[in-house]
């Protein structure tokens, strides 16, 4: 946790006030981001063309079409698959290295606002499945996890990082 | 001379103090700065904690949250007494209907190896309370099988609103039992008739061993397609899929009027085909439990199928 590293800054220069961020915080979170874009591009494509071919059990608590196709799938008319695509592709352009690197401090809350944007989202869809639809998606899971994942790297890796954007100068 | 030297020795002395002031005050500011940066790794330690916990949470609150006390779909009720006694109707009633009219005949099966529960002869419904075809077929099977036993726990059910033959009155088999002495039943509703997305919200599932019979004997070649609902199997002897009677019949009945039907106008087409497809059942059930009991198996009523159930 505490060994920091300039993010993708191997073998250049560096500015003292460049923010130090863990070594792992960079692949890990464009890993997860990238996982979470195939999942969500996947759930996508199935709930534009058929949401019953989903590799997924059926007629039980684990049933992925009863979930993909619910009410609920949608939020404020778009589908919600559609959203984690929106989601994973900002994370995704948030987590570039480079991105990583800069100071911004503006730059450093919108990542961690998306992040957490995500995670409130998640949580009201976990609900939804739980009291609402009353069955579970295992693709949407994966999804949920991710998102939890790539929420927990951010924190930690702005909490981590050494000097924090967040420090008066 | 020392005089002279003496302003410059101050100034010395001023410029040590002056950087070991800044030193110390460099050492606080780091000081200050890593016990901030501390307490941000605490604080984002608990805040990468607290999603999943009140994932966990939810998801407790959810499992302490008991079922719905029948479990089935919208509007499920008791029955009125009138659909009991229609459920039990008089054995004369039954006799008189004998083959009836508008039946269609469960298949004979042969060679296959006894489905049986408890030491008895099983008989598996799987069906469906959103389902209109499940919906007329229970009417008989439960007429049949009450003359072999009794049930506890029917409820009033409806078929699908927005499907064919809409709302037709029912009875359902979730969360019944039912005692014999010489059978065995199993009653499987696997929707209810609320809709749920696409489809309907589910209800009972599948045991096992009730999954296994459906993937043997509800598909080809013992039934024309797989999977269909309703599904009867009488112990391995003979199989149903679709409905006995069709609930064109039943359209715009309610409980009690198809109850009246059943018990006061035998000649009825309602009565024709619901009395009529429970004889038949009768006579499939007298060939489980080897013509047992005798005041049921001998009557009119179970010796009107005789010919083509087999028995």
């Amino acid at each position: 946790m505490t060994e920091v590293a300039r993010a993708g800054a191997k073998g250049r220069g560096t500015s003292a006030t460049e923010p130090a961020v863990p070594r792992w915080a960079v692949p890990a979170s464009l890993a997860l981001a990238l996982v979470g874009l195939g999942l969500s591009t996947y759930l996508t494509i199935e709930h534009f063309t058929n949401p019953g071919s989903l590799a997924c059990p059926v007629g039980g608590a684990v049933d992925c079409a009863q979930v993909t196709t619910s009410a609920q799938s949608k939020f404020l008319f778009i589908p919600v698959a559609v959203l984690g695509i929106v989601f994973f592709v900002a994370m995704l352009a948030l987590c570039l290295p480079t991105l990583w690197r800069r100071s911004d401090r503006r730059l450093w809350q919108a990542r961690m606002a998306v992040a957490g944007l995500g995670v409130l989202f998640v949580i009201y869809l976990i609900f939804a499945e739980l009291f609402i639809i009353e069955a579970f998606c295992l693709w949407c899971t994966a999804v949920h996890l991710v998102t939890f994942g790539l929420f927990a790297v951010v924190v930690l890796a702005t909490a981590v990082a050494d000097p924090s954007p967040f420090d008066r100068r | 001379m020392g005089r002279v030297g003496e302003p410059r020795l101050t100034a010395m002395a001023h410029t040590a103090r002056s950087a070991a002031r800044q030193r110390a005050e460099r050492a606080r500011l780091a000081r200050e700065r890593a016990a901030r940066r501390a307490r941000r790794i605490r604080t984002a330690w608990w805040v990468v904690a607290a999603a999943p916990a009140f994932v966990v949470l939810l998801v407790l609150i959810r499992v302490a949250i008991p079922e719905a006390p029948t479990g089935g779909g919208d509007g499920n009720r008791q029955l009125s007494s009138a659909v009991i006694d229609a459920l039990r109707p008089d054995p004369s009633t039954l006799d008189t209907v004998g083959r009836g009219q508008g039946v269609t005949l469960p298949t004979p099966i042969t060679g296959q190896p006894p489905l049986t529960a408890d030491g008895k002869p099983l008989v598996l419904y799987v069906g469906a309370e959103y389902c209109p075809f499940c919906a007329s077929q229970r009417w008989p099977l439960a007429i049949a099988l009450s003359r072999f036993g009794s049930f506890t726990g029917l409820t009033a059910s409806h078929s699908a609103s927005d499907d064919v033959y809409p709302d037709t009155a029912t009875i359902s088999f979730h969360g019944s039992t039912y005692a014999s002495e010489y059978l065995a039943f199993q009653g499987v509703e696997l929707n209810t008739n609320e809709r749920r997305g696409r489809g309907y919200a589910p209800l009972d599932e599948l045991t096992p061993e009730q999954e296994a019979v459906m993937n043997t004997y509800n598909a080809p070649p013992y039934v024309p397609r797989a999977g269909s609902i309703p599904f009867l199997d009488f112990g391995n002897r003979f199989l149903q899929t679709g409905a006995s009677v069709s609930p064109e019949l039943l359209v715009g009945l309610s409980h009690d009027e198809i109850a009246a039907e059943i018990v006061s106008n035998p000649n009825g087409p309602v009565a024709q085909a619901i009395l009529g497809s429970a004889n038949a059942f009768t006579a499939a059930l007298c060939v489980l439990t080897d013509g047992q009991p005798g005041e049921v198996c001998d009557s009119p009523a179970a010796t009107a199928y005789q010919a083509e159930v087999g028995g």
